[in-house]
């Protein structure tokens, strides 16, 4: 029973997956060890050098292991294990897949989206409705938004829409920054519940109350306004509410779990709300290079109507077409279904023969 | 399960190798600092690849207009890039680290020990904002500022880690992740034993006394941690144990706690039947049963000439041993630490004594120096 020379014989091994893991994190290959490792002999001695640390630590408490070698132990196998199942790095397959397949399926099904649609487009329509009647609601967008910011609005859109070409880039970065920031901390936020709801509402009730307001009689620039967001208004919005309600579905998982424990149930929120966030984002892209390239430049409005009209259509069939729900999906799982007849029947012989032996 | 765990910040992972090893878990104190880092690091690749970005195109803009918001555009990609995506990027294809999680030494991880999916580490970054929520206004000091809110203080983040087994923010509960310590210190720790006399009174230690594994681990315990120890502290530490060990192996009360430890670690770990006993030098005759206390030669049996020399003055021989533990002992006949003597001397000077230790002294015991008194010669 002699701990120390039992370390010493195993040391060396030790010793040497060490070597292997330091080389496999630096590398991601054992070939720098040495001749001896390289290639497929170094991946075959990491396993089993591996497999013997893992033997060695199983083994621990009947070698009587002092608690500081068990430590090194432990750190060693984790150390291991982590270079041997690593990260399945991003492919793009996958995210096409996520995108075209798992997102539309989710959306369609997800109460969550429908109920982040309706506030957001809810309340969008009531405030713009609001704010453009004056007579009923006087002095309600100016409320909301206050008309210093009104009248720098209108008075941005009085020139006819003709930015010049070069600005075209900057515009869509900084559209992609501002508005998807906006959305990812709809999302993020959306784990709070509360936080999310009110940056949506926020955000709908200000786009409402300015919309209504540049669709009054007498407002400056109005015309401009409208074809300046014509364009990128369906991807945009879409995108918001789209993120807005792939939060509330990781909200909705940490207080409703309907039956998991709490954080099973937020994993599994999470993992839901991964795709719809994921073509919350794409959309977001969409509507930033629309909105930096088509919408402030001066091309005819037929244009940005038939492409406004395109994208809703496009996102119609991709919510609608590919998100429709399909059964196909059901036979790669590993978990089979079957009704109880089928398996009361497939019980009955055998209950036969048992009792032809009783 | 939980019951029996240590209080401590670990959690066991189960591996495909049926192999449960544990991670010590990253709390906000490991991790606060690897996000400043990030921050930190951010920010610089921010600004530099800008600062060159901007040089780049201004240089270009004599070719041509196009470039001057072409570079602008870039830029403001970047931060937007960068802010969201830095954390989702570096896990992901480093296998969940980022620079500062590597410098701070932790690791993200499933919840299950697999290394963390892109899709679990986008998602654990994106709510990072949430984890930072709520954010602080900076005219909460100065009330002359608008008041814009962009300071985060992390509450929610530091409240869901409090309250999580495995110290998760929201980001990791809904991502199914959590923070590991990855070290890198890398040494195989076993005591040396630099004290002569840790072996000696280890070979007086009965063989019939079974180190349990209890025992074995409270052993290696301390010694693992007597370093840190004044030697007061050590001995009242020891005591507790020591106590009822000297009453069941008949030594006498003297000796040090510390020390009696200390040899029965080595007994454990250390000592080997097929080594050589070890060399005793001048110290050899001594004997740390209670019934020889009083007896410091040995009983006269045959020695060495040299060695009873030596013997003849036990009290001024203690103090030029490394002693860090002894303890203040006055009386010149009695040793005040482990003595010792052979244990074939032993049998014949105290043929009653213990019979079963001084009759089969390899039989039982593995590690009793078994030197004939002729090899002293």
């Amino acid at each position: 029973m002699n701990v120390a020379k039992l370390l010493e014989k195993r040391r060396v091994d030790w010793t040497e997956l060490e070597r292997l893991c330091e080389a496999m994190e630096v590398r991601g290959s054992t070939d720098s060890v040495s001749p001896k490792h390289r290639g497929a002999a170094g991946v075959a001695r990491f396993s089993s050098l591996y497999r013997a640390a893992c033997a060695d630590l199983a083994l621990a408490d009947a070698y009587q292991l002092p608690p500081n070698t068990v430590t090194y132990l432990h750190r060693l196998v984790a150390r291991a294990h982590n270079q041997l199942y690593r990260t399945h790095s991003p492919t793009p397959g996958g995210w096409v897949q996520i995108l075209f397949r798992e997102a539309p399926q989710r959306i369609f099904n997800d109460g969550c989206v429908r109920v982040a649609s309706l506030v957001f487009f809810g309340l969008f329509a009531l405030a713009m409705v609001m704010g453009a009647a004056e007579e009923q609601f006087p002095g309600f967008a100016e409320r909301i938004c206050g008309s210093k910011m009104l009248e720098a609005t209108s008075e941005s859109f009085k020139e006819p829409l003709a930015v010049n070409p070069e600005e075209y880039t900057a515009r869509a970065a900084f559209y992609i920054r501002h508005n998807t920031g906006i959305g990812l901390q709809c999302f993020a936020y959306g784990i709070l519940l509360v936080p999310c709801l009110v940056t949506l509402a926020y955000n709908a009730i200000v786009l409402g109350a300015t919309f209504g307001y540049m669709s009054r009689d007498g407002v400056e620039g109005a015309d401009h306004f409208f074809e300046f967001v014509t364009a990128h208004g369906p991807f945009e919005l879409t995108a918001i509410a789209l993120s807005a309600g792939a939060g509330l579905r990781l909200g909705m998982g940490l207080f409703y779990t309907r039956g998991l424990s709490r954080v099973d149930s937020v994993r599994r929120a999470g993992r839901d709300a991964v795709p719809v966030m994921a073509a919350s984002a794409a959309m977001f892209v969409l509507a930033a290079f629309t909105e930096g390239f088509l919408s402030p430049s001066g091309a005819p409005y037929l244009i940005k109507v038939a492409w406004s009209i395109l994208s809703s259509g496009l996102i119609t069939l991709y919510f609608v077409v590919l998100g429709f729900p399909r059964n196909e999906s059901d036979g790669g799982s590993l978990v089979r279904t079957a009704r109880y007849a089928d398996l009361v029947d497939s019980r009955r012989p055998i209950d036969g023969v048992d009792d032809d032996a009783a | 399960m939980a019951a029996v765990q240590p209080l401590d910040t670990t959690i066991a992972v189960v591996t495909p190798e049926n192999i449960a090893f544990e991670y010590q878990l990253a709390g906000p104190f490991r991790r606060l600092p690897a996000y400043l880092i990030d921050l930190a690091v951010r920010w610089g690749v921010i600004l530099t690849v800008g600062f060159t970005l901007l040089l780049l195109g201004g240089m270009l803009t004599v070719l041509s207009t196009f470039y001057g918001p072409l570079t602008f555009a870039f830029i403001v990609i970047l931060i937007f890039v960068i802010n969201w995506f830095y954390g989702t990027i570096l896990e992901a294809y480093f296998n969940g680290r980022t620079i500062g999680k590597w410098f701070c030494g932790i690791r993200v991880i499933e919840v299950d020990g697999r290394p963390v999916s892109p899709r679990s580490a986008l998602l654990r970054n994106l709510l990072r904002v949430a984890d930072l929520a709520p954010v602080a206004a900076i005219n909460t000091w100065d009330p002359d500022i608008p008041p814009v809110y962009f300071i985060p203080t992390g509450i929610i983040g530091l409240v869901s880690m409090m309250m999580t087994r495995r110290m998760q923010r929201l980001g990791d509960l809904a991502a199914g992740t959590m923070v590991v310590v990855d070290e890198r210190k890398w040494q195989l720790p076993i005591a040396k034993v630099d004290d002569a006399r840790v072996p000696a009174l280890a070979s007086y230690v009965p063989g019939d006394y079974l180190i349990t594994r209890k025992m074995a681990r409270t052993l290696a315990t301390y010694v693992e941690r007597r370093h840190f120890l004044t030697p007061p502290r050590r001995r009242e530490v020891a005591r507790n144990l020591s106590d009822p060990l000297i009453d069941r192996f008949e030594f006498r009360r003297d000796i040090d706690p510390d020390l009696l430890l200390y040899a029965l670690y080595y007994k454990t770990f250390l000592a080997d039947s097929t080594t050589e006993p070890a060399d005793l030098g001048p110290l050899a005759g001594y004997s740390p049963l209670a019934k020889d206390a009083g007896k410091p030669s040995g009983l006269g049996e045959p020695l060495q000439s040299v060695v009873l020399e030596e013997l003849g003055k036990p009290a001024q021989r203690q103090p030029a041993q490394r002693q860090p533990a002894q303890p203040v002992n006055r009386q010149p006949a009695q040793a005040p630490l482990g003595d010792w003597r052979q244990a074939s001397e032993r049998a014949s000077i105290q043929p009653g004594g213990e019979p079963s230790r001084a009759e089969t002294p390899a039989g039982e015991s593995p590690a009793p120096p078994r030197k004939m008194p002729g090899d002293d010669q």
